[in-house]
């Protein structure tokens, strides 16, 4: 069984925001609700220069996801290929997976009243298609799923 | 000519059980990238990249996303409107294209025999690529006066290039430049012209140096090897400092300058008044970092310079444009693979062809307003903003009693915008095709419903320098809506033009293709076509120019009675050239930072992109705001001589704190009352239009330095 895996590099990003809009127009989360999140990292002094970059926060379905445990309804659970899908029938929308989530990824709709969280498109991986924002949107090149060469360029990064 | 293929679609389909895909061009800014249109049951359900489109690879920015909450706007004008009442009454009749343009055809016929034709101004924005069509139909009814965003956005490049080396040199990414010169231009999230900012990114990730010229910390400049954090409107003598630089340490290609360059001594002497000391007093710049640029650019090739509309929105905008191509001529890299290409388009009829300058009778030409004043503009067709709202107001040096404006919403967009907003007001009759009914539309007699890039068949970028056509397909219709080229092809058989139009504009398309030997049919099986691409042509045929050379010294600019070298001004409002004024107006303000989603006053009403920016936001050092009693968050007003605009105010440290950066164009297309708050954040209020503030020769408004103060608002 391949466990999915997305891979996105903040150094890369420009913080042009398509992979957010990407993210709307596949799910079509309401106004004010963001399942994929770029943000401003700084002005700041690195290492003498100044620094400014962008991160990209989404769920990242943890191995051990304390949403799911904290889940009341059981609206949570981790797939055996790793994708931690929130099953939005189930939630009654107390909110408990909001307070445990360590990364602040998920969002609250507040028009159906029901917590909202990256699903890792799910629906496009199981057949056959990756994630929207992963889809080659991203005129940086940098979010990357199931991609093999970058596992290894990234392996490599950290053994040396 | 590569084959029309799918790729990775077949899947999609399957998925989502899409009835059809359509490929075709994007639109939504001044450049187009390819994309996939998925439709079910008649409907665009989805957007994305086409990943065999040379420019885009795949990728595509928020706005190309968004394109169907554009088409599908429960607000969209769908039929053509009569205005009832007052001018911005906010009351309006239904009427027929048939009534809608025989009234328009009526009021051009009458108008033109009262008033001659130069009494009717047509214009357009940062267009819809409808600009070839718009000059087409002018230059047939015989008036001089088309009225664009040309005087100071890519117009320039565009005239200052061609007089100086031919065309507009291009950056050659598909050749890996090593060094990337990035001049007053944020192309990964802007709206830039010819390529992307994808094959940009891909150039660095491959290992290419960057240089940074910008006021801000932009990602850009954090990842950049060198930045220049200038001070704003100095870019001609940062420019100066660095080919001081170049050629006082002999870094310079000397056979090019010694066979290729017209005016080397003349530029040389002018160069050394020009010392990095002083360029460093004059732009803020670390002298060092000055020299440290001039060499990593002239040493490490091949080099490209990407640049944009920031340093074109001031008085310096055609020195600005030339004093880069004479660094690029003279490092060697014009016309080299990964350098500064000059790329020819296939054999087509060009947008000058179809344009049909050559038909507009020479006495016409001669009266076009302001072609005294501002000569390289005129000779480009190219007219001053404010020529037309004086010739409205005063009737100098003649009436204009007629706008045709297609796509442009001035009162946010053109400097001063109160004046606009009066020869608006008073202008006699006013004609508006647009997706909305803007603030400027509020004010036209006739509105017409603007089609989409969605909605329409076009030749794309068939005028942009990167020598590729791509195939624009229409993939819906909505209710009405009609291109532009359609309409006006309509409107040309109602005004006697017809001889020169076609039945439907599909023969437009056709006319455009014709000399390669296709008809639009036959392009729209196809992907993309590109011309021919080789390098140095210069070698064999020169430059063409009047004296086939780089003409970094223009004899036509001595002719027209210019400097024929660059010139750097100081900004009309600045710390320097306005002490008196800097002691009320203690900052500088700079304008028009570019958002993602945006494209000048476009998109505040589409859903996906007004959700990235809610607010008009103005960045403002944490020091400053201090010192102005001013909170991260707060309404802030800005003010200049001119008058107010309110915007949101953001800390932001990446920026000199003498130093204010403030957003263009906004409206609020949410207040459904006639004025939709053109007044309240518009920037365009502070800024000065006077033909002081404009460049001398190409009459391109200096909107993007002047003057302000800023203090909180009134709660
Ligand atoms: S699409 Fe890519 S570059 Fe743009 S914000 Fe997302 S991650 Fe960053
Ligand atoms: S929602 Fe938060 S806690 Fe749950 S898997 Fe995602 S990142 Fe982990």
């Amino acid at each position: 069984m391949t466990i999915h895996e997305i891979y996105i590099d903040d150094q890369e990003c420009w913080g042009c925001k398509t992979c957010e809009v990407a993210c709307k127009q596949e799910m079509n989360a309401p106004e004010g609700v963001k399942l994929i999140v770029v943000s401003e990292d700084g002005p700041k002094i690195v290492g003498g220069a100044p620094d400014f970059t962008y991160r990209i926060n989404m769920c990242q379905h943890c191995n051990e996801p304390p949403c799911a445990d904290a889940c009341p309804e059981e609206a949570i659970a981790k797939r055996s290929d790793g994708i931690v899908v929130m099953d939005y029938e189930l939630c009654s929308g107390c909110r408990a997976c909001i307070e445990v989530c360590p990364y602040d990824a998920i969002d609250f709709d507040d028009d159906k009243s029901i917590a909202r969280k990256c699903n890792l498109c799910h629906h496009r991986v199981d057949r056959g298609l990756i994630p929207a924002c992963a889809d080659n949107v991203c005129l940086a090149h940098c979010i990357h799923f199931d991609d093999s060469n970058e596992k290894k360029k990234r392996d490599n990064m950290l053994a040396s | 000519m590569a084959e029309f293929k799918y790729s990775n679609i077949e899947k999609e389909m399957q998925a989502y059980g899409f009835d059809k895909v359509i490929k075709s061009h994007c639109r939504m800014c001044h450049g187009g990238c390819g994309t996939l249109i998925y439709i079910k049951n008649g409907v665009v359900k989805k957007i994305a990249g086409d990943p065999d489109c040379p420019i885009n690879h795949g990728t595509l920015c928020s706005k190309g996303i968004a394109s169907a909450q554009l088409a599908y706007h429960p607000d969209r004008l769908t039929y053509p409107v009569r205005r009832v009442g007052a001018k911005a009454g906010g009351k309006w009749e239904r009427i027929s294209w048939d009534e809608a343009l025989d009234a328009i055809a009526e009021r051009i016929l009458n108008t033109k025999d009262k008033f001659g034709a130069e009494s009717i101004v047509m214009g357009y924005g940062t267009g819809r690529e409808n600009e070839a069509a718009i000059y087409r139909f002018a230059n047939l009814l015989g008036t001089p006066n088309v009225l664009t965003a040309g005087h100071f956005c890519y117009g320039p490049r565009i005239a200052t290039s061609i007089i100086t080396c031919g065309t507009n040199p291009v950056v050659d990414y598909e050749n890996d430049p090593k060094c990337i010169m990035l001049w007053g231009n944020n192309l990964v999230i802007s709206n830039p012209d010819e390529y992307k900012g994808e094959p940009f990114s891909a150039s660095l990730s491959k290992g290419a140096k960057l240089i940074v010229i910008d006021p801000r910390l932009t990602r850009a400049a954090a990842r950049a090897d060198i930045w220049l954090q200038l001070r704003p409107g100095t870019d001609t003598a940062l420019a100066y400092g660095m080919l001081n630089v170049i050629v006082n340490e002999e870094l310079y290609d000397k056979e090019f300058v010694a066979n290729y360059v017209h005016g080397w001594e003349p530029f040389v002497r002018r160069i050394n008044e020009y010392s990095p000391e002083k360029a460093a007093r004059i732009t803020w710049v670390p002298k060092n970092k000055i020299i440290d640029a001039a060499r990593l650019y002239a040493t490490t090739k091949p080099a490209g310079i990407q640049w944009g509309v920031a340093i074109e929105q001031q008085i310096n905008c055609a020195d600005n444009d030339r004093i880069l191509m004479a660094m690029m001529g003279i490092t060697g890299n014009l016309d080299v693979p990964g350098g500064q290409m000059l790329f020819r388009p296939p054999k087509i009829n060009n947008v000058g062809t179809f344009g049909a300058h050559k038909m507009l009778a020479k006495e016409q030409a001669a009266i076009r307003l302001g072609g005294d004043r501002f000569r390289l503009a005129a000779n480009f067709g190219i007219i001053n903003p404010k020529c037309v709202w004086d010739a409205i107001i005063k009737e100098k040096p003649y009436a204009v009693k007629m706008l045709f404006l297609i796509s442009t919403n001035p009162m946010l967009t053109r400097a001063n915008a109160k004046k606009v907003r009066e020869a608006l007001e008073q202008i006699e009759f006013m004609v508006v095709s647009d997706f909305f009914l803007t603030p400027t539309a509020e004010l036209a007699d006739i509105v017409l419903p603007a089609a989409t890039w969605l909605e329409m068949d076009y030749v794309g970028d068939f005028w942009k320098r990167h020598g590729y056509l791509l195939p624009r397909r229409k993939a819906i219709e909505i209710a009405e809506c009609r291109s532009d080229h359609e309409m006006l092809n309509d409107l040309a058989h109602r005004v006697g033009q017809e001889e020169y139009w076609w039945d439907t504009f599909e023969g437009g398309l056709d006319y455009i293709l014709e000399p390669m030997g296709i008809t639009w049919q036959d392009f729209k099986k196809m992907d993309y076509i590109r011309g021919d691409v080789r390098y140095q042509k210069y070698k064999e045929k020169g430059f063409a120019t009047p004296t086939g050379k780089l003409e970094i010294y223009s004899t036509l600019l001595e002719k027209w009675g210019y400097d024929p070298l660059p010139q750097f001004r100081e900004p009309p409002e600045s710390p320097y050239s306005t002490p008196e004024l800097y002691n009320d107006y203690p900052y500088t303000l700079i304008t028009g930072r570019r958002l993602p989603g945006f494209f000048h006053s476009e998109n505040r009403q589409i859903p996906w992109l007004r959700e990235l920016h809610k607010d008009p936001v103005v960045e403002i050092h944490p020091q400053s705001a201090q010192k102005e009693g001013i909170h991260e968050g707060d309404w802030v007003i800005l003010e200049s001589p001119r008058g107010k605009a309110r915007q949101r105010a953001k800390f932001f440290e990446g920026m000199d704190p003498r130093v204010v950066s403030a957003e263009h164009a906004w409206w609020y297309p949410e207040k459904k009352d006639p004025d939709h708050g053109w007044d309240e954040s518009n920037i365009n209020i502070l800024t000065d239009n006077s033909f002081a503030n404009c460049d001398p020769a190409m009459g391109s408004t200096h909107v993007r330095t002047l003057l302000c103060k800023i203090y909180p608002a009134k709660k």
